[in-house]
């Protein structure tokens, strides 16, 4: 067990002496809120599991091949946000180089899909009433006026107005999937996102469960103590299914944060609050369906 | 200056700079601005154009005509763009001759020195036999169009031995290939099998279709799906006569050429002397016909 843990360790620092950025992947993972001690360095436990490692077997047969390294994240256990084990993550999914053009067209992509596109105006043709002159052509001495529903009049219709159209623009999949993945790497070079065990839910002490009202500020209490609240930026809770007894009282706790399903999330959310917390069953999910300039078709 | 340890150097540079973040997260939490990155995306300036300003002045390039030019419709206004003053339009008078033949073969051609040049290289193994997917991915081909066809230029440089599967072969290139001790074989292709080949999807491989088992006839035969059969689709045979006949025909290095039998020519129209079944039609005789006329 110890030596498995100084496995991980040395493994850690390993991946320190590859890294050229200025932070430390070792303390990255253990402390990303400020608010853990050291203590918990100690009790590190050792299981050292990698996921998405992409292979690249279909490069093997060049000889030199340089290997991407992973990196390195601690998953917690949830409310207690004791470090549970290491997960290795290829480089190729959570430690992208920032595009910030990628993440500008992905969230521009998005903001054109979400719009409904609904606005619809009257022209003079679709305007209510009868389409009779209003007044004789002369000898009234005022102007010249046809019909009622004339642009130019008041309560007439309107000549280049809104109809309903499709603002959804284009974007290539390769190219979205890969700003999703450069959004996620931007977190975590940030040490913004925390991956949590599978499972995230709140166990509340009896006196909390049993009055529903209590809840939303333990929930508060919970976040500031943790540094996720409103004084840091807000955090964005991340699970796979809907957990009511996360995601109720949450929707009262606004300004500290959000709690959402991984299927309702997109890059835009990705970006917005201070932090992500996620599950990682979630994670991997993400990671999932995002890959598709990784593995062929 | 002590001489440098690079284990030791390593190992010092491991724990350094564990300390300093360490610290700087021990310390009490500061008040800092969360703004997020939102706010600060941007494509490449490439990305955008600068709007081109018409009529704004001799300095913006387009002041005084707005890019029109001068005097008439033009200016004024739009002209259809076939329309050339009242005279026939030249779409008219010259209109389209000729066809675009569907039915025609577009072969890419790939030559004797340049496949030596590429094993010599290191780009092409000759060791294994090299096929359409090799040529193509080892950039020998820049894209594959409706097949391959091998030729014989500089087929004097050519000196290793090569097993070449490919779509045709011009009868100087099997001469060379072969006078140097390698084989080719001439093998059907589409452009749909050619897109499979080179997205794996299907092999690379000398049998023709119908000695080749499909996934389920494969499944059925082994009973167990899918490790059996990697590949999801299976190269097709020709169909038409004249693709069958090139294949059938030896002569061609052709990969159906073990279908002839015996003295059989490749074609499919004329028999080769003497196979042909014969009709024996016995020839009645006078005298029979007469009995077999008779009434009474």
């Amino acid at each position: 067990m110890a030596t498995k843990g100084l496995q991980g360790l040395s493994k850690s620092l390993g991946l320190l002496r590859l890294s050229t950025g200025s932070r430390d992947p070792l303390t990255h993972c253990l402390a990303p809120s400020i608010s853990r001690s050291m203590a918990t360095v100690t009790s590190l436990p050792s299981h050292h599991a990698s996921a998405f490692e992409y292979s690249s077997s279909q490069s093997t047969q060049t000889n030199n091949v340089i290997t991407t390294p992973n990196v390195l994240t601690t998953i917690y256990k949830f409310p207690t946000m004791e470090p549970v084990q290491f997960q290795e993550y290829s480089s190729k999914y959570l430690r992208l180089p920032l595009r910030r053009d990628l993440l500008h067209r992905a969230v521009v992509f998005e903001g054109d899909g979400s719009r409904q596109g609904t606005a619809s105006s009257k022209t003079r043709w679709m305007v209510h009433g009868a389409k009779r002159k209003i007044r004789p052509q002369k000898g009234t001495g005022s102007a010249r006026l046809g019909s009622r529903q004339s642009p130019m009049l008041r309560g007439g219709g309107k000549s280049f107005g809104p109809h309903p159209r499709d603002f959804s623009t284009e974007l290539p999949r390769k190219m979205y999937d890969l700003a999703w993945r450069t959004a996620l790497s931007y977190r975590y070079r940030k040490g913004e996102l925390i991956i949590c065990e599978d499972g995230m839910d709140i166990k509340y002490p009896k006196e909390v469960q049993d009055s529903a009202k209590f809840q939303p500020s333990y929930l508060a209490e919970m976040f500031l103590y943790n540094h996720w609240g409103k004084s840091n930026g807000k955090s964005l809770i991340i699970t796979n299914e809907y957990r009511p007894s996360l995601f109720e009282p949450m929707e009262k706790v606004r300004e500290h944060g959000r709690a959402r399903i991984g299927a309702e999330i997109d890059v835009k959310d990705l970006l917005t609050l201070s932090r992500i917390i996620i599950e990682k069953s979630a994670l991997e999910q993400m990671l999932r369906e995002h890959q598709s300039d990784l593995v062929p078709r | 200056m002590p001489p440098r340890l690079p284990a030791l150097a390593t190992l010092c540079r491991a724990a350094a700079p564990t300390s300093s973040p360490l610290l700087s997260f021990l310390l009490p939490s500061t008040q800092a601005r969360h703004a997020s990155i939102l706010g600060d995306l941007r494509d490449v300036p490439s990305a955008y154009n600068k709007r081109i300003r018409r009529g704004r002045g001799p300095s913006s390039g387009k002041g005084k005509t707005s890019g029109r030019g001068h005097k008439g419709q033009k200016q004024h206004g739009k002209v259809p763009v076939r329309f050339q003053g009242g005279q026939t339009p030249q779409d008219i008078v010259k209109g389209v001759r000729g066809f675009e033949n569907l039915f025609s073969v577009e072969m890419s051609k790939v030559n004797l020195n340049r496949i030596q040049d590429w094993i010599d290289q290191g780009r092409l193994d000759p060791t294994k036999p090299i096929t359409v997917k090799e040529l193509a991915e080892s950039r020998c081909l820049h894209g594959v169009k409706d097949g391959v066809k091998v030729l014989a230029r500089g087929k004097e440089d050519l000196k290793t031995p090569i097993n070449l599967l490919v779509s045709r072969a011009s009868v100087a290139a099997i001469e060379a290939i072969e006078a140097a001790g390698g084989t080719v074989t001439t093998r059907y292709y589409t452009k749909q099998s050619i897109k499979r080949l080179l997205k794996s999807e299907s092999e690379s491989s000398f049998t023709p279709l119908s000695q080749t088992f499909s996934k389920a006839e494969a499944a059925s035969l082994t009973g167990s799906a899918g490790a059996a059969m990697p590949f999801t689709y299976r190269l097709p045979d020709p169909t038409s006569r004249k693709d069958l006949e090139y294949y059938r025909d030896p002569a061609h290095r052709g990969y159906l050429s073990h279908m002839l039998g015996k003295g059989q020519g490749p074609s499919l129209f004329f028999k080769a002397p003497g196979l042909g079944v014969k009709k024996r039609v016995k020839k009645v005789g006078a005298d029979q016909a007469a009995e077999k006329n008779r009434l009474w």
